[in-house]
Formats: structure tokens, C-alpha cells, sequence
């Protein structure tokens, strides 16, 4: 490929402008996902991160020590400034749900992210880092362009078309970028292990009482099941990883993932660790595909929370041919 | 009488995609390359010098923006024992009382799930001196609740290793029943 063209493809992929449609629902997701890790974590907050807790704020400086953001070393002592914390970090991710000041909320939200995990990076799990990375390109993603407050605000002004523009997708890539690159350094770190290449890598894990959620049939501990399960896992992590790019196989391989993520959130306690993970595949989804669900998802809700007979017959015309609504229609 | 039409952007409303400028898309063009290129010599474990090298020289901004990142997630060896850390307090009149961190294997699934916290510390507990003084500490706070004071805490680990099928488990140095670390406490430590 000449110089010009790798440069062409370049500037499509990073540039031309595309639906802003996955990266706003990306940012529901996420700001759903990071309410439900700080509520989670509502119960302990003083054990993880106030003065008195598991580990001293002296401590974990020690143990990772350098210049990084932590709001933490910005605030008086005092139970009431961590706890402020808490409440600010679950209000700024429901804006940004919400897509209300979505920019602002997604910087507090990263800020405030990225404190509790300097605070404390001995309870940050990989979905604590996915997070944190995530939220970091997505303080640059037009992610307020639909779906939110700031949209309807705007469109209310006159300032933009219901229809949202389309913007430039570099953003969003380098998230789809992170996913893809959690994928493939799962995989390559797991084929430099020894129990992973031997097959026993799943049988310690699946034998560890203190990972375990809900109940699995014996026959999935037969260490042959469990050998083939650890490398179809590794196989299926440098897929995601690598062929995840490709168009025509991208929907076989997202829905292989769902089923490897749907398996591991059953039987591993890994609290919303697969569920991070999943978030991002909206990213990798056709706007146009993505506009075809929602749309059928909102005539379900309308069909099942709304089913006045005006609205299902004036709104509802694919549906006239059911028999019950149509003949309790007050209308002709 | 007509409503006035309310104000209405000089340009309308703008359908057409935006791209950024030519100045701004060279920026950006320079920031998508720079992360690509650090973060994946961060995160993928290759053993090379000159990874190493550029590991050492973008340490500082990984760790000031939040961007450093490893997804070794159970690997390359995952860990092959159950194991768990507890306390015993000593108290001055002789009496011992024992604390143990929430386990996972003793809770509901529910709770399980909103403590699993404590497996992640637990874990790393077990392997890190430098935690050692703050859980025994925490530990004493806990059980400051008698009229005698605590003398002294000790934080025991117990350790089964897990033995692949028809094998037999053997205990190693690194998994074993061992006190970890002891502290005395001090009135002044439980302000």
C-alpha cells in the first residue's frame, strides 16, 4: 500500500466523520457500570480509602510512589472529605449517564476514578484499570452527542437537528483500541504460563473457594473439560484481540465473547468485571444495526408498558394484525 | 395571535459531519500514535531491552494520567492454593480472641459479591510486608472494644495447596500454616 493510501485509510478510520450512536451508549453503560462499583463499594469506603482504614494514605504512597492523580492528597483529613468523594463521584456518573455536562461529568468522573484507585491499588481489579482507561479517552469522545440532556438541550435551542452529526470517531477507536489490546495481552501473557500451556491453569482457578459463585455441574471440573476450556479461552482472547477489526466475522467473534464473559460472570466471583468488558462491545457495533435494536426495543417497551389502544393502533401499525389490541380499539 | 418564532442558529442546524481542523487533526494525529505506541509497550509483556527502555521513560506519564494498565489477568501462573490471613489479639490479661477478613467462602452470594474486595486484599496481603503494620493495626481498632488493653497482634496465614488431580498436595515454603507478623500496640497507636 503507497504512502498515500495507508495515509487515506488513516483518515477514515480515525477522521470520517461517523453516528456518535455507539460512543453515547458506551457512556451510559459506563456511567451505570460506575455507579454500581461505588455502590458496591459504599459499605466498606472508610475500610479502603479513610485514614483509619486497611491501608494508610503513607502506605500506599510508599508502595507506589511518584506524581499522580489523587484528589485524596488534595483533601483535609477527616471521614466527611472521603465520604464527599463518594457522593461526588456517584452524582458526576449519573450525569454523565444522563449526558448532562457530559464533558465536565466525564472529567470528574475519571478524576475521581483514578484517585480511588491511587488511594488504593491493592483492591483494583482489571476491571477498576478498564475503567480508568476507558474514562480517560472518553473525556475526548463527542459521547454527549445523542442520547443525552446536552442533545435535547441543544436541539431545544435550535442549535443542532434532532438528528445528531456525525463526528469524528478517533476517541471511540482508541477505546475499541484498549479493548482489543486487553484482549490480546490476556492471551499472550497466559500462553507464557506453564499451567495455561499444560491445561491446568483452569483446574487451580476453578479450585479456588474463594472465586467461586454459583454452583457448576461436576462435569465441568473434569480436568479434560477444564484443559479445553482454558485454551478455547486463550484461543478466543487473541481472536477478540486480533480479528475483532475484521467486519465480516466481527458479529460471530462479539458473540463468542458474550458467551466466554456470560460463563465466567456465573461461575467466577468477579464483581462487574465482564460486564466492563461487555460495555465496550457496543463500540464495535454498525450505528445503522445499533438504530435497528433500539428501535425495536422501544416498540417492545411502548407495546408492553403503553398499550392503550390509541397507541397501538396509531402507532403501532405492525401490530394491527394481533388480534386482541386491534378489536379493543375505539378507533376505526 | 402567532407565537414569535424562537432564535434560531445563523447556520441552522448543522447536519453535516465535522472533522477537526488540519492543525488540530495533526495533534490529535501526534496523540493517537504516542498512546498507541506507549501504551502497548506498557501493557504487552514482551522481554526486550528496548521495551524495558521505553517502559522506564514513560513510567512518569503512565502513572500521572492513570494510563498504566496490566491485563495478566490469572496469569502466566495462577495462584494454586487456598489461602487465607487472619489475626489474633493478645490482650494484656492473657486472653486471646480471634479476627478474621471477611471470606469469601463463608458468605451469601450477595455479599460475596459486594466484599469480594477483601479476596483481592486478602491475596496480596498474604505476599506484602508492607501491609502487614496497617492490618494488624486495623485489626487492634476492631477489637478495642474490652476494658483490658491489646498487648499484641499477630497475623496468621493458613495455606492448603491444590493438588492436580491424582496427585498429592504438597506444602512449600511459599504455602504454609506461618505467623507473618506480630506488632505490639500501644495505647497512642488507637487514637
Amino acid at each position: 500500500m503507497s504512502r498515500k493510501g495507508l495515509s487515506a485509510h488513516w483518515n477514515e478510520f480515525f477522521f470520517a466523520p461517523r453516528s456518535p450512536l455507539p460512543i453515547a451508549l458506551f457512556r451510559i453503560l459506563y456511567g451505570a457500570l460506575v455507579c454500581a462499583t461505588v455502590l458496591l463499594l459504599r459499605r466498606d469506603w472508610l475500610v479502603w480509602y479513610g485514614p483509619y482504614g486497611l491501608i494508610s494514605p503513607e502506605t500506599m504512597s510508599q508502595m507506589e510512589p511518584g506524581v499522580r492523580i489523587n484528589i485524596f492528597h488534595l483533601l483535609p483529613s477527616g471521614d466527611a472529605w472521603i465520604e464527599a468523594v463518594f457522593w461526588v463521584l456517584l452524582g458526576s456518573a449519573i450525569c454523565l449517564c444522563a449526558g448532562f455536562l457530559t464533558r465536565i461529568s466525564s472529567v470528574v468522573v475519571f478524576v475521581c476514578l483514578t484517585s480511588l484507585n491511587e488511594r488504593n491499588l491493592i483492591i483494583t481489579h482489571s476491571g477498576d484499570t478498564f475503567l480508568r482507561v476507558t474514562g480517560f479517552f472518553l473525556m475526548f469522545a463527542p459521547a454527549g452527542a445523542c442520547l443525552s440532556v446536552d442533545h435535547l438541550i441543544r436541539v431545544r435551542a435550535r442549535k443542532e437537528g434532532r438528528v445528531p452529526k456525525p463526528r469524528a470517531p478517533w476517541a471511540q477507536r482508541m477505546i475499541q483500541f484498549e479493548l482489543s489490546l486487553l484482549y490480546f495481552t490476556a492471551a499472550y501473557s497466559k500462553a507464557l504460563g506453564e499451567p495455561w500451556l499444560s491445561g491446568a491453569a483452569l483446574y487451580y482457578i476453578y479450585h479456588l473457594e474463594d472465586l467461586r459463585r454459583f454452583p457448576l455441574p461436576q462435569w465441568f471440573y473434569n480436568p479434560t473439560v477444564l484443559a479445553l476450556g482454558g485454551w478455547g479461552a486463550m484461543i478466543l482472547e487473541f481472536t477478540l484481540g486480533t480479528l475483532i477489526w475484521i467486519r465480516a466475522i466481527r458479529y460471530y467473534i462479539l458473540a463468542a465473547g458474550l458467551m466466554l464473559h456470560l460463563v465466567l460472570e456465573y461461575s467466577l466471583n468477579i464483581p462487574l468485571f465482564q460486564w466492563e468488558v461487555l460495555s465496550a462491545y457496543v463500540l464495535f457495533i454498525d450505528p445503522r444495526d445499533l438504530m435497528r435494536v433500539m428501535a425495536r426495543a422501544r416498540l417492545l417497551v411502548k407495546e408492553r408498558l403503553f398499550r392503550s389502544p390509541r397507541t397501538t393502533h396509531s402507532r403501532l401499525p405492525a401490530m394491527r394484525s394481533r388480534g386482541p389490541s386491534r378489536k379493543t380499539s375505539n378507533h376505526p | 395571535m402567532t407565537p414569535m418564532p424562537r432564535a434560531v442558529n445563523k447556520r441552522g442546524p448543522n447536519v453535516r459531519g465535522s472533522t477537526p481542523p488540519r492543525w488540530r487533526r495533526l495533534a490529535i494525529n501526534v496523540f493517537i500514535v504516542a498512546h498507541i505506541f506507549i501504551v502497548s509497550c506498557w501493557a504487552i509483556p514482551i522481554s526486550s531491552s528496548w521495551r524495558l527502555a521505553v517502559r522506564n521513560f514513560v513510567t512518569p506519564y503512565m502513572r500521572w494520567t492513570g494510563l498504566f494498565q496490566a491485563w495478566d489477568m490469572f496469569s502466566p501462573v495462577p495462584k494454586n492454593a487456598n489461602s487465607y490471613v487472619e489475626a489474633i489479639i493478645h490482650y494484656q490479661d492473657g486472653n486471646t480472641r480471634t479476627w478474621a477478613f471477611p471470606r469469601m467462602s463463608h458468605l451469601d452470594v450477595w455479599e460475596r459479591y459486594s466484599k469480594e474486595r477483601y479476596r483481592k486484599y486478602g491475596d496480596l496481603l498474604e505476599v506484602t510486608p508492607a501491609l502487614w503494620p496497617d492490618a494488624a493495626l486495623f485489626a487492634a481498632r476492631q477489637n478495642n472494644n474490652r476494658a483490658v488493653p491489646i498487648k499484641t497482634v499477630f497475623l496468621v496465614r493458613y495455606c492448603a495447596p491444590i493438588a492436580l488431580q491424582g496427585e498429592v498436595a504438597q506444602r512449600s515454603e511459599s504455602c504454609d500454616d506461618d505467623v507473618l507478623y506480630s506488632r505490639p500496640i500501644h495505647a497512642g497507636d488507637l487514637k
